[in-house]
């Protein structure tokens, strides 16, 4: 192997990748800890100047409003990912059984990825809307209610249209990965379990279903990298109102920083909210790693 | 009943079913579609009007000026910006990816794992953390307004999908052929252009799609960066719609037929790469 | 307060400094203005003109961008953190002037007093932050009662109503027949009697024009809030028993104005409170359902028979560092001149020149548009009557981030109403404290 001794190259083809991510990431992370540490405030440029230490913190962990919002991004999290789950593979089951036209069943079950989250955000606004929205309408007129149901209102609905319209966006990520994990499936080890008398739940629940969990961890892990979408979603639905009904840290972060000018204080929280992105990543990854030790494809 | 009947009519059965629950999913989007080609009146009815009464062009006409509307919104320059930011971060990120993404997959070297994880974390940073000290560096640097500097941030957000994704492939690929193309006279770097790139192929498109609809709909930073035509992207123009008091929804959604119409086109032309792309690419790493 | 901010603006306007003789062509031949102008339909006619005053003086305007309020906010305090104020004329707001501290020049210094005294006075005593001008109005706004006027010609419900309340059926003067008449109206889920909107700055405005209209006040002279005073807790309870009642849509909660105008555009909502923009779209056959059936009323009185008037203006600043203040002030005093708010008052905007009122409606009426005659002559009164901004305070967004989840809240019933206003009393209390208002 005589490219192994090549000490350097590594690190020359990767110099590109790291540079991106030191220029693009590293570096303004660094100076948002720098203003998480200071009163900064965007429209007095001097207060970036006066160090704090950790005295934004301090007060974010008294602040009963930023760990509710704290937890419900975390329920939210939760909630939109194994839903997505679900679905994803209720959807990738059935369109892998299917040999005719499915190229076209597969672009259509791809269509909600081609919507921009700001535009989800929009759209279900309009279709939550209680008075004039379709979702409503079409319950009346089914004869399903008489009343005006407010969908974005609601305690718990509020929520849940919030999850509903993150789920609708993002199930195609699964569903077209899980798809993949299928078509990579080997024929041998479902014929054998068929002769040994299985029934088909056996088979999924203990032939299928291990084979694809790698595949689901890194569609968890993809969501989980760009999650933060849904605050363009959230924003535009809701804002996080009513009453902080559906408030996430996304939606806090944005109006303390940007609304109240305070961007030391919204940067403590970005700290943190990076901090749980990061946790969420990364525990989805070392199981996508362990997954991948169990299928024998690790080195 | 005949078994092979039953099985023809179970899968027929389950082709309708699949079929259907594509639609159901479906109809949120399709609604904003048709929203597209009818005046907002009827949009936002009560008692809601189910079938189009007057199907209109209006909205599109609107759009690029024509008809009675008072001012164009410059879709041009919105979908050239969003084309040329879309397409060269694309294929900057896939070339960063597969550099990288090579030298994950056939070197050893000190920090390799924690690079990687650091590589695939920096993605996990949320944007709203990185909007103002990005912003204070690109003006610093003149980037702000211009589409090299949307290109560098749609790049870094997607050099760690298509590292993965591209390392993944490159490891299907057995290291042997590319040493047999050497042995034959072939230098590595030839070696690289023939024997692997072709077999990694279905992999870069797939981590090609996932790049270019990530650019392609970004919204959040794109609104932070860009200001003017000189820059400003698809997504960015939807909230030319909304004013103080109004949101023009029919216009907004003809504007987002603009948009969904070349990333479906697009989605459809790579399908048979995407799937393979991905049943390799990812877990076999 | 309003009495100092007035001795300023005479005493600034008796001592003008460095004024700008009106343009003459070719004055700034080859200089590029660049300036940030709020986006949207209805503030595009305007730009429309800017070619004229290009040719008049041979300058060229370089708009580098052009968003929605909210937006440009985000962008000038985007670019006051860094630096990057290299631009001359913005679009601001009354509301959002006071928090960007001194980037915008005084305008008293800048432009003829002959032409600020075109404007109204309110109008530039509303601009004023501080004793300076940083902003010359372009248009105003102000909120008047819409009304379906069939409702009210309807013989079975002024029958009813006469019996039920005990007083003749006609458009509300004040905000308790507002009350009464929207649950008379009221048939949920297909009528409703009026609708509100829910969240951000909008229901804190709307908040607090009732407060005042009941007597109430945001703060007291030293700053401390008050709004957690017996009018408070009675302002918010009208919300909230309209909610409770189902008198309201019940997504009011989170509704904006495009909500609201919508809604009253379907022909779904009795009373609406709205602002001047809309009645030409309320009118319009081709986007509403009440077209032709539109009545207008100035805004009722609350119980301290003041009438509610939460007003503010879309106004023009120039930055302390613009490089040629003169060309700046010119392209503004264009933009602001009989002509061009003409041009805006005809689409229903409200003018800040006494004069543009008259002409417009005499145009409107010699159009035998007398739906928007009367529409014009209505706004007019309460612009002239009824007007008043919010606190020109810094951290204004700062406390009504403060006061409208606390409304939510109070109104949702997940707090009582006294409650949640203390709450936020003594959180906006904190914020005046650290922005140095009160010690």
């Amino acid at each position: 192997m005589r490219w192994r001794a090549e000490k350097h190259t590594p690190f020359l083809l990767l110099s590109p990748a790291i540079l991106t991510i030191l220029f693009v990431v590293a570096i303004p992370l660094a100076f948002s800890l720098y203003t998480s540490m200071t009163p900064y405030k965007l429209t007095k440029p001097d207060t970036i100047n006066t160090f704090v230490g950790l005295r934004n913190y301090v007060r974010l962990f008294s602040d009963d409003k930023f760990w509710w919002a704290f937890g419900r991004t975390i329920l939210f999290l939760a909630v939109a990912l194994n839903l997505e789950f679900i679905l994803g593979l209720g959807i990738a089951l059935l369109i892998n059984r299917i040999t005719w036209g499915q190229r076209t069943l597969r672009t259509m079950m791809m269509f909600p990825m081609m919507f921009s989250p700001i535009l989800v955000g929009f759209q279900f606004k309009y279709i939550f809307n209680d008075n004039i929205g379709i979702l409503n309408n079409a319950l009346q007129a089914l004869g399903i209610t008489d009343g005006s149901i407010a969908w974005l209102v609601d305690k718990p609905l509020g929520m849940i249209s919030i999850i509903t319209a993150e789920v609708w966006m993002s199930t195609s990520v699964f569903a077209i990965l899980l798809l993949a994990g299928l078509f990579a499936m080997p024929r041998d080890p479902l014929e054998a379990a068929k002769v040994d008398g299985c029934n088909p739940w056996q088979v999924f629940r203990h032939i299928t279903l291990p084979f694809l969990m790698p595949f689901a961890f890194i569609a968890m892990t993809i969501r989980s990298l760009d999650v933060a979408r849904a605050y363009d979603i959230v924003d535009v639905m809701t804002g996080g109102g009513p009453a902080g009904r559906t408030e996430v840290l996304w939606t806090l972060i944005a109006r303390v920083g940007y609304d109240n000018s305070k961007m030391g204080e919204a940067n403590a929280m970005a700290y943190v909210s990076t901090l749980l992105s990061v946790a969420f990543t990364y525990y989805f990854f070392t199981k996508l790693v362990a997954a991948r030790r169990y299928m024998g494809g690790a080195e | 009943m005949s078994g092979a009947l039953k099985k023809r009519l179970s899968k027929i059965a389950t082709w309708i079913a699949t079929f259907l629950l594509m639609i159901v999913m479906g109809v949120p989007g399709l609604w904003v579609v048709l929203s597209a080609f009818r005046p907002n009146r009827e949009i936002m009815a009560k008692p809601a009007i189910w079938i189009p009464e007057n199907p209109t062009f209006s909205n599109f006409a609107a759009i690029f000026g024509f008809g009675d509307a008072q001012v164009a919104i410059p879709v041009l320059s919105y979908f050239t910006n969003s084309m040329i930011i879309a397409s060269t971060s694309t294929v900057i990120a896939l070339m960063i990816g597969m550099s990288g993404g090579y030298a994950f997959a056939r070197f050893r070297f000190r920090f390799k794992n924690s690079l990687f994880l650091g590589l695939m974390l920096s993605r996990a940073v949320p944007g709203i953390a990185l909007s103002l000290p990005v912003f204070m560096i690109w003006s610093k640097l003149g980037l702000i307004d211009a589409k090299l500097g949307m290109i560098i941030v749609y790049v870094a957000l997607n050099v760690p999908f298509t590292i993965w994704l591209i390392d993944g492939f490159f490891r299907q690929i057995p290291k042997e052929m590319n040493e047999a193309a050497q042995v034959d006279g072939c230098t590595r770097w030839q070696a690289f252009w023939r024997i692997e790139f072709p077999l990694a192929r279905s992999g870069i498109a797939a981590a090609g799609v996932f790049a270019f609809l990530t650019s392609w709909n970004e919204y959040a930073l794109a609104s932070q960066l860009t200001r003017s035509t000189d820059s400003k992207t698809l997504p960015v123009g939807l909230m030319d719609f909304t004013a103080q008091f109004t949101i023009d929804w029919a216009g907004m959604c003809a504007m987002a037929v603009i948009i969904i119409v070349p990333a479906l086109i697009l989605t459809f032309l790579v399908q048979k790469h995407l799937i393979a792309g991905l049943t390799f690419g990812g877990v076999k790493g | 307060m309003k009495h100092t901010t007035l001795k300023l603006l005479a005493a600034t306007a008796l001592v003008p400094i460095g004024l700008t003789a009106p343009a003459l062509a070719g004055d700034f031949d080859g200089y590029t203005l660049r300036v940030k102008l709020i986006g949207g339909a209805q503030y595009e006619p305007l730009y429309a003109e800017i070619e004229k005053w290009e040719a008049e003086t041979g300058a060229t305007v370089d708009i580098l961008s052009r968003k929605n309020h909210f937006e440009l906010d985000r962008e000038i305090k985007q670019d006051i953190a860094a630096g990057t104020l290299d631009w001359c004329v913005g679009s601001n707001h009354t509301s959002f002037a006071p928090q960007y501290g001194n980037i915008y020049r005084d305008l008293n210094e800048l432009l003829d007093p002959a032409v600020l005294a075109e404007f109204q006075p309110l109008a530039l005593e509303n601009s004023t932050v501080d004793g300076r001008l940083v902003q010359l109005p372009r248009h105003s706004d102000i909120s008047n009662l819409y009304y379906q006027k069939s409702l009210y010609e309807d013989e079975d419900n002024k029958a009813a109503f006469l019996a039920e309340y005990g007083y003749e059926l006609a458009p509300p003067d004040t905000w308790d027949q507002v009350k009464d008449q929207a649950l008379f109206f009221a048939n949920p889920p297909d009528f409703y009697g009026t609708q509100y909107v829910g969240k951000d700055e909008a229901i804190t405005g709307r908040f607090y024009e009732m407060l005042v209209a009941n007597g109430g006040a945001l703060f007291d002279e030293d700053w401390n809030p008050t709004f957690n005073s017996p009018e408070g807790v009675m302002t918010v309870q009208w919300f909230k028993d309209l909610y409770d009642a189902g008198a309201v849509p019940a997504g009011v909660m989170n509704y904006l104005w495009d909500d609201t105008g919508a809604g009253f555009a379907s022909g779904t909502v009795a009373l609406n409170l709205d602002w001047a923009g809309w009645a030409a779209y309320f009118n319009d056959p081709d986007a509403s359902q009440v077209a032709g059936n539109v009545g207008l009323v100035r805004a009722p009185k609350g119980a301290a028979g003041i009438r509610s008037g939460w007003s503010g203006s879309h106004t023009f600043s120039i930055t302390e560092s613009c490089d040629n203040p003169e060309a700046a002030a010119s392209f503004i005093t264009f933009l602001t001149d009989h002509d061009r708010q003409m041009v805006e008052a005809r689409t229903g905007l409200l003018p800040t020149r006494q004069s543009v009122w008259d002409a417009v409606k005499a145009e409107f009426l010699a159009e035998g548009n007398e739906f928007q005659a009367m529409v014009s002559e209505t706004y007019a009164q309460s612009m002239a009557e009824d007007a008043f901004t919010p606190p020109l305070i810094e951290p204004w967004i700062e406390v009504s981030n403060e006061i409208w989840p606390a409304l939510q809240a109070a109104i949702l019933g997940e707090k009582s109403i006294q409650d949640a206003l203390d709450d936020a009393a003594e959180a906006a209390g904190e914020i005046m404290e650290d922005a140095g208002y009160r010690n």
